[in-house]
């Protein structure tokens, strides 16, 4: 027995937990390998001051089999870290220090780099760059399980250097090695090329589904949370798609910070005095940890009964202990919060306002806050209104979607498939479809399908329409694990009902709503490693609700107003159907001129229901009407229904085609 | 040949009426004269309409009569809930003055038919169904003040008429004595201007409720042996019935007996000739005949005629709701005989119709029973 303990390498654990890491099953392998690389790059760019463009690109080689490339215009990285940072679990540069970005632990490439090498026993492929200038380097790199280490595989271990510029480019065609050189340009202009970047090539074995948890779902939702990228997106239908940048300007710098006392549990602070060599214990704690003063400090000891003079390697378990319950009950101030880079209202509202058609768009955010000695931030932006997804999917789509579902029914499959489909909504476009309960989608022939897709063109799904919870850490878009995430349990914990939405208790509220909610932290509890859901400590669910209230109110000042307006029209609208008859009746009656009864008689509706106007304004609130909603709101007309339709189209769609 | 005739008719009544035809339309016009004024000043325009509900209702002691009060609604085109109204109002008023101008009539489904009509631009019809019409028409007669027959509109023709009377209706003379089994039809306009009284040797009217005790009467030759005038008004009599028998009463001064099933609806049915009916309290003063008497049947006459119980009717929870509301109406309230006899129909937990008698012989009720009460001037007031 004692003979087969042996340690167990990361590599190894990982590699048999995949579901950590969020490689559970195929489907979600596809979307986790372009997420981490995503996150990555969006990192790396952001860090170097670069505006972030990249390029995903997903090839079927064959079936559940697929190719996975994503490029960047990033920094570049040096020759000898491109091994480690692909092939090596647990190594980074974002773990060990206090500090807002997407990627945390080091793990998430590298661990999609060998789920792949383990389905299909490919290596993963890198080129990056680092000047326009430099040459490029391109390595074919592989992870060993069991020392957890990279292996190069070509160029003898040395990887393969090409020279910048149209040399370069020539090798890597005649290698069929993927790079994109240059930006896409408009014909009339010169393209731009390409000055420094990373590219990550993974085939692994994965399954592409469109609807809910799907990639492109995560790139569209990414595009609303960082309005400076420009994401180019080839599915695997060989289709481009681009998402445009609302901003030429980058989020502000976060800075690093040192941890803050209240967030340090009783090992870490053992192993932070042991790592200090030398130095008394007031340095130590006024050195090591933020917002900590000499005055702070003292005040540490005093209650902890140590002298500040003692020196650190003087400290045992004992003292540390007592150190410890010391600083829980010192007041320490909260730590500087301008770690933190929120999106920004007006960022928020132009996102999502790129990415969801709608009619309200408001946005919050909350000042920062602290849990467990961390700073977060909450941010909240809400769009009411406009067209649900099913109402978007073209006939093509729909084909695609029915041919690779696996629900039983066609009920199942609109839920389950579509965003903000509730069971009701579904149940409406089957019963106007006119199909049984229990018909299966697959088996739908052409002309059901036409049905089908009628059905969800016109039926009205406000009512039963589910909302739509956008659900956002450092950026990052949280796809799954809906239910277990603290934002999904606030946004349900709110009662909705005052701010005009229908809600049933302990439901999320019913409505044409998109809601986004962005919680921004130099330590972002998740759930678990796989980065799904947020924890629910008590002080991020409170800043979230505040939000929440927030665009809530003016949401709800929003749809009374719209009331308002749609009540008075139809006041106007029943009298201006009466008034041609009485004027034709006064005419018949007493000879008067038809037409000046009638045009005095206009005259007299427009201005009784003008008069109802301001009548309910001055009963109601006192507030004026533009100042009322305050700031970060944005109402978008809706003329006709069809006249918006149109009107989108030529504007140009988000997701309109590149090439 | 009739059509002739009816031409000749004609221009003889427009002659004759034009003066309150002149009236009638002048109101009509002044209607539209105000919208007129208050659209070309800007102002949102209104009718005004005496109110015809329980509340605007009085009951007039010393007339013994069922008055409208002052009470008037404003209906207003600038409602939500009234422009509907509003716009009908007007519309009956143009079709009125249609009809007057051209000197024709017709009934009120007659005019549903030609307002009828959807409203430019909508999928609205201006009347959905006559039910929508009836009560607009008659918000314009107590608007204008005018009776139906001066909007030339009539009522549906019910009720029948015999006995030794001769009338000239619209020209023609009618010998009510000579009617057959059928009987002289009322028409719904009765009024002097259509209907003349030329002889009459009738003592009194008995007006029953129903067609089928009314052709008991007449063929038992009841009018004849007892020498009176025979109505019937099918149920809730029309108004041209109750204008008729106003007339004979007032005219001819011949004495009312109502002979009525036992039941709340007979009660009611004898109220509403007597003191007029709630709804058209604006035209007590023509119908209502306050000298009218009940004959029958009393909630007694189940143990006077020695009744056999399988025809009686058990009362409904209706029956007997209606029966109290109709006690405590201040007309009934201070009678005492009747405050019993509505009391003993309550006890007696049923109801009779006059035909119950007729399982004690057919001729039994013009034979026995009501020669009987009018032996013994057996009557309540």
């Amino acid at each position: 027995m004692a003979a087969n303990q042996r340690s167990i390498s990361v590599s190894e654990f990982f590699a048999k937990n995949r579901h950590l890491l969020g490689f559970d099953n195929p489907r979600k392998a596809l979307l986790t390998t372009v997420k981490e690389a995503v996150d990555n790059s969006l990192d790396a760019c952001e860090e170097a001051g670069i505006i972030p463009e990249i390029w995903v690109e997903i090839i079927q080689v064959k079936e559940n089999r697929f190719e996975v490339s994503i490029q960047d215009n990033g920094p570049g990285i040096l020759k000898k870290q491109i091994p480690l940072i692909f092939g090596k679990l647990l190594y980074g540069s974002k773990f060990h220090r206090l500090r807002m970005s997407r990627g945390q632990q080091g793990i998430g490439i590298s661990a999609a780099g060998m789920y792949g090498m383990l389905t299909t026993g490919k290596p993963v492929k890198i080129v990056s760059k680092i000047s326009i200038r430099k040459p490029a380097h391109y390595y074919e790199v592989q992870i060993d399980t069991k020392t957890n280490n990279p292996e190069i595989l070509n160029g003898r271990g040395n990887g393969l250097d090409i020279p910048a510029g149209e040399k370069g480019r020539n090798i890597m065609e005649s290698k069929k090695i993927q790079w994109n050189s240059f930006y896409p340009a408009t014909e009339d202009e010169e393209p731009q090329e390409v000055r420094s970047g990373t590219r990550v090539t993974i085939e692994l074995e994965a399954k592409h589904q469109r609807g809910r948890g799907s990639v492109d779902e995560y790139l569209e939702q990414t595009a609303i949370a960082n309005p400076h990228v420009t994401l180019h997106y080839r599915d695997p239908d060989q289709e481009w798609r681009t998402y445009g940048r609302a901003t030429e300007e980058l989020p502000p710098e976060p800075k690093e910070i040192k941890p803050h006392p209240y967030g340090v549990e009783m090992g870490r602070l053992v192993t932070m005095l042991k790592e200090m060599k030398e130095g008394t214990i007031s340095q130590f704690l006024t050195q090591s940890f933020t917002r900590v003063s000499p005055a702070v400090a003292r005040r540490i000891c005093e209650g902890a009964g140590i002298s500040t003079r003692a020196g650190v390697k003087k400290i045992g378990r004992d003292e540390a202990d007592k150190i410890y319950h010391a600083i829980q009950e010192t007041k320490i101030k909260a730590p500087s919060t301008d770690c933190i880079s929120p999106i920004g209202e007006d960022l928020l509202i132009k996102g999502l306002h790129q990415v969801v058609p709608a009619e309200f768009y408001v946005a919050a955010t909350r000042p920062p806050s602290v849990y467990r000695g961390n700073p977060f931030q909450v941010e909240v932006a809400l769009a009411y209104g406009g067209q649900s997804v099913v109402q978007k999917v073209s006939a093509e789509v729909l084909d695609q979607l029915l041919d690779q579902t696996d629900s039983r029914t066609i009920r199942q499959f609109l839920v389950n498939t579509f965003d903000g489909i509730g069971n009701d909504a579904a149940d409406k476009i089957i019963k106007e479809a006119d199909f049984g309960s229990r018909q299966s989608p697959t088996k739908l022939n052409a002309e059901q399908r036409e049905t089908l897709h009628h059905a969800m063109r016109n039926v009205k799904l406000s009512d039963g329409q589910g909302i739509q919870v956008y659900r956002y850490a450092n950026r990052v878009p949280l796809q799954f694990k809906m239910r277990d995430c603290a934002i999904t349990q606030t946004v349900m914990g709110t009662n909705w009902r005052s701010y005009g939405l229908s809600q049933s208790r302990g439901n999320l509220p019913s409505g044409p709503v998109t809601l986004m909610v962005h919680l921004a932290s130099v330590w972002v509890p998740f759930t678990s490693e796989s980065k799904e859901a947020i924890a629910a400590y008590p002080e991020i669910e409170k800043e979230i609700r505040l939000a929440l209230q927030a665009v809530g109110r003016k949401l709800g000042l929003f749809l009374k107003r719209r009331q308002k307006v749609k009540q008075e029209g139809e006041r106007r609208s029943v009298f201006m159907r009466y008034l041609a008859e009485v004027a034709g009746a006064v005419s018949d009656l007493n000879g008067s001129d038809r037409e000046e009864i009638h045009s005095n008689l206009l005259r007299v509706a427009n201005r009784v229901t003008k008069v109802a106007d301001t009548k309910f304004d001055e009963s109601g609130n006192k507030i004026q009407e533009e100042e009322s909603f305050g700031d970060n709101v944005l109402i978008v007309e809706q003329g006709d229904p069809e006249e918006a339709l149109k009107q989108r189209l030529l504007e140009g769609n988000p997701q309109q085609k590149l090439f | 040949m009739a059509k002739k005739k009816t031409t000749t008719a004609k221009t003889a009544r427009m002659a004759k009426l034009n003066a309150r035809d002149k009236k009638t339309l002048n109101s009509l016009v002044g209607m539209a004269d105000d919208v007129e004024r208050f659209a070309s000043r800007g102002r949102a325009p209104h009718i005004e309409i005496p109110s015809r509900s329980l509340s605007n209702v009085k009951y007039n002691k010393s007339r013994k009569i069922i008055e409208m009060g002052s009470s008037k609604n404003k209906r207003e085109l600038f409602n939500l809930s009234q422009a509907r109204t509003y716009m009908q109002t007007l519309l009956v008023g143009s079709g009125c003055k249609q009809l007057i101008e051209q000197g024709k009539t017709t009934s009120i489904r007659g005019l549903y038919y030609l307002l009828k009509h959807t409203i430019e631009g909508t999928r609205e019809e201006t009347f959905v169904d006559q039910g929508d019409c009836d009560p607009v028409i008659e918000d314009v007669e107590v608007a204008l003040n005018a009776l139906r027959e001066e909007l030339h509109v009539y009522a549906s023709n019910r009720g029948a008429m015999v006995g030794n009377i001769v009338v000239n209706d619209n020209g023609d003379e009618i010998d009510c004595s000579r009617m057959g089994s059928g009987g002289y039809a009322i028409p719904s306009i009765v009024e002097e201007e259509v209907m003349q009284f030329v002889s009459c040797k009738a003592d009194f009217v008995l007006h029953v409720e129903k067609d089928t005790v009314w052709r008991r009467f007449n063929e038992d030759k009841f009018w004849q042996t007892h020498n009176c005038i025979l109505t019937h008004g099918n149920g809730q009599p029309p108004r041209g019935v109750r204008r008729l028998l106003n007339r004979l009463n007032n005219e001819l001064n011949l004495p009312v007996l109502c002979l009525l099933d036992n039941d709340p609806w007979g009660y009611y049915i004898y109220s509403v000739i007597k003191q007029g009916s709630i709804n058209l309290a604006y035209e007590s003063k023509r119908m209502a005949i306050p000298g009218a008497r009940f004959i029958g049947l009393r909630s007694i006459d189940y143990e006077r005629c020695d009744l056999n119980p399988s025809v009686t009717i058990k009362l409904t929870d209706n029956d007997i709701k209606r029966a109290n509301q109709i006690a405590n109406y201040p007309w009934f309230e201070p009678k005492k005989r009747w405050q019993k006899e509505i009391k003993k129909l309550l006890s007696n937990g049923f109801k009779l119709e006059v035909e119950a008698l007729i399982s004690k012989d057919i001729s039994y009720v013009t034979e026995e029973y009501v020669p009987a009460r009018l032996a013994d001037q057996d009557f309540l007031d």
